[in-house]
């Protein structure tokens, strides 16, 4: 049975950052608009809008996606993971103290992009080469920098047992 | 974009010329000119034009004004318009020269034009490419209209 | 914001087909959005509903029958990289998705809406034609199939209908003993140009049969039958001695067009430039060696 979804009526059940969340959003929100605007979770950036630069990065069941170019409908039934979700109270995430130790933070707009694709690929390739992490930021764009201090973190990162989720 | 065109049209000069001027029979040489009117003989018109870039729709009226006419020799015409729903402005020079071949003519035909607004920036390469294609069409529909 | 239109979720191809016969060009077929939503965000089409095909039972199999490889319409790229099926019958292939657009967009993009959007500065197509891929199309008058090569008719042109979807795309795996590689070069987001070349090898050590697909530098990406043509015969080293001669055929004969991922006349040199690189690639694979040259702004797979 098909369900039809009205422009004022989808409801999105969903977890956020290990929250339950249930909202009524019409089926043209986007997800980024939704996690800034309804859950004041402003860690995702709109930025190049067109999911050129990344910095809207955010990971739907694990797997890194644009916010920016992404229906919230979408997300139902998912577990949704934010730059927010990454640290525990004051505790951060072994990723965000490895940007913090080797530097990979300038003006800091690209670097909740950054994590979460990271937070993604360690998932995946737990002790990535620099190659390989290199390739899956190819999407995650940065104006300060050269990317390498950003690469030195995530290998670093994957070298320590403990930033294997 | 910019196209030169050379094309043949099997009438004598003053026939091509009066068939220029032919407002419902040109409409139906110009491939997406779905409608046109006169506005002020021999110097303003009106035009429609619709034309389709993958699944983005062209609707733009256009603005016609003759800027030169050298009867059976040589018309010139400017043309400007914006599709208001996706925001694109068109803007085209159009020269038309009458070349006598004996009992026939070739028009050669000289556009130059701009796309502006995002369709213009995501379309460039098509752009040149539709023009050309509406070049040769239009020559052999003007061909098949000197025909009949 | 989007301007506000209505979403239906059809389980079934008949109802999709009601749903596309309701609306018609009200509609708009979604799958991985990742371009429609792109085109509806910068306003440059309207529609007052988008058609999800993402539950529509069938579409999203990868699948193997009497030597053809079907992959459906909604599998996402990221799938196509790691299907094991994929990657024994077509490693080319899962290698390329591997390289589509960046990881975000392989996680949401589709195989079917890919093709069906023919972008031009794309790689699926370019690839998929050296494997000479055809397109299924449903709708509710029927089924067809026609050659990719026939379906994209120019830049996002397809000679999809209104009424139709595409539904898959089945391709011819390439015979043991066959080498292929796959450059694409681009400074930009999208890549100016792509090359796939693959040669099947005779157990003499002769090239039997050669693809040859250009992309992204012109309104369609195509094979270069004659050019193909010249391979056969070549042995492993022949093949590297020609890599000039067939890259200046190949550049002769590709069509280019000015945009802003280059001049025409670029386009055509780097045409030159890859196929030549595509060639030496292919000759030292099929010497048995490795190819480790990279390089500038491009990706050899």
């Amino acid at each position: 049975m098909s369900d039809t979804h009205t422009p004022s009526s989808c409801s999105l059940a969903c977890t956020v950052n290990g929250r339950a969340v249930a909202l009524e959003v019409p089926a043209h929100a986007l997800l980024i608009d939704v996690l800034r605007e309804r859950l004041d979770l402003k860690g995702a950036k709109r930025s190049c809008d067109m999911q050129v630069c990344g910095a809207c990065t955010v990971l739907v069941d694990g797997a890194p996606v644009s916010s920016c170019t992404y229906l919230a409908v979408e997300a139902e039934g998912a577990e949704i993971l934010t730059v927010e979700g990454l640290s525990h109270g004051d505790t951060l995430d072994p990723l965000q103290e490895a940007f913090i130790e080797h530097g990979a933070v300038q003006c800091g707009f690209c670097t909740s992009g950054m994590l979460m694709s990271a937070r993604a690929l360690l998932a995946e390739d737990p002790v990535p080469t620099r190659e390989r992490v290199a390739h899956h930021l190819r999407g995650n764009l940065c104006r300060c920098t050269g990317y390498s201090k950003v690469i030195d973190a995530i290998v670093a990162c994957g070298r320590r047992p403990e930033a294997r989720a | 974009m910019n196209v030169c065109r050379a094309l043949p049209v099997a009438l004598p000069p003053a026939a091509l010329w009066k068939l220029l001027w032919d407002v419902p029979r040109i409409v139906g040489c110009v491939p997406g000119c779905v409608e046109a009117r006169e506005i002020e003989p021999h110097r303003r018109y009106a035009a429609q034009m619709r034309q389709k870039v993958g699944p983005i729709g062209l609707s733009v009226p256009l603005d016609v004004t003759v800027t030169e006419a050298e009867p059976d020799r040589r018309l010139a015409l400017q043309a400007r318009g914006r599709d208001p729903v996706i925001g694109a402005e068109i803007s085209m020079q159009v020269t038309l020269g009458i070349e006598a071949q004996g009992e026939v003519s070739v028009l050669h035909l000289e556009a130059e034009g701009r796309v502006l607004g995002k369709l213009g920036a995501l379309g460039h390469g098509i752009i040149q490419r539709k023009a050309e294609e509406a070049a040769a069409e239009f020559g052999a529909r003007l061909q098949r209209a000197a025909a009949g | 914001m989007l301007r506000p239109f209505a979403l239906y979720r059809p389980t079934t191809l008949p109802e999709l087909g009601d749903l596309l016969a309701e609306h018609g060009g009200d509609a708009a077929i979604y799958a991985g959005g990742t371009e429609l939503l792109l085109l509806l965000k910068e306003g440059l089409i309207r529609v007052r509903c988008l058609i999800d095909v993402k539950r529509v039972a069938g579409l999203d199999a990868i699948a193997s029958d009497d030597g053809a490889v079907t992959i459906g319409a909604t599998v996402r790229h990221r799938a196509v990289e790691q299907s094991p099926l994929l990657l024994e019958r077509c490693p080319l292939l899962a290698g390329v998705a591997a390289h589509v657009a960046n990881v975000r967009v392989r996680h949401v993009g589709t195989v079917g809406g890919n093709l069906a959007f023919a972008d031009p500065h794309s790689d699926l197509a370019t690839i998929c034609l050296a494997f000479d891929a055809a397109m299924s199309l449903w709708s509710r008058g029927g089924e067809r199939q026609i050659p990719l090569a026939e379906f994209v008719l120019g830049a996002y042109e397809t000679a999809r209908r209104e009424d139709e979807i595409v539904t898959s795309v089945r391709l011819r795996p390439w015979p043991q003993r066959t080498v292929g590689a796959y450059l694409k070069f681009g400074v930009y987001e999208r890549p100016t140009l792509g090359v796939a070349l693959a040669v099947t090898m005779s157990p003499a050590g002769q090239v039997s049969e050669a693809r040859l697909a250009v992309g992204c530098v012109g309104p369609r990406p195509r094979r270069f039958t004659d050019v193909e043509r010249r391979a056969i015969g070549a042995t492993a080293a022949d093949l590297a001695d020609a890599a000039k001669p067939l890259a200046d055929a190949t550049a002769e004969a590709v069509d280019t067009v000015d945009d802003l991922h280059g001049s025409a006349d670029y386009k055509r040199e780097m045409t030159r430039v890859f196929v030549r690189r595509a060639v030496a690639a292919v000759a030292a694979r099929a010497a048995g060696r490795e190819f480790d040259e990279r390089y500038a702004h491009a990706v050899v797979v």
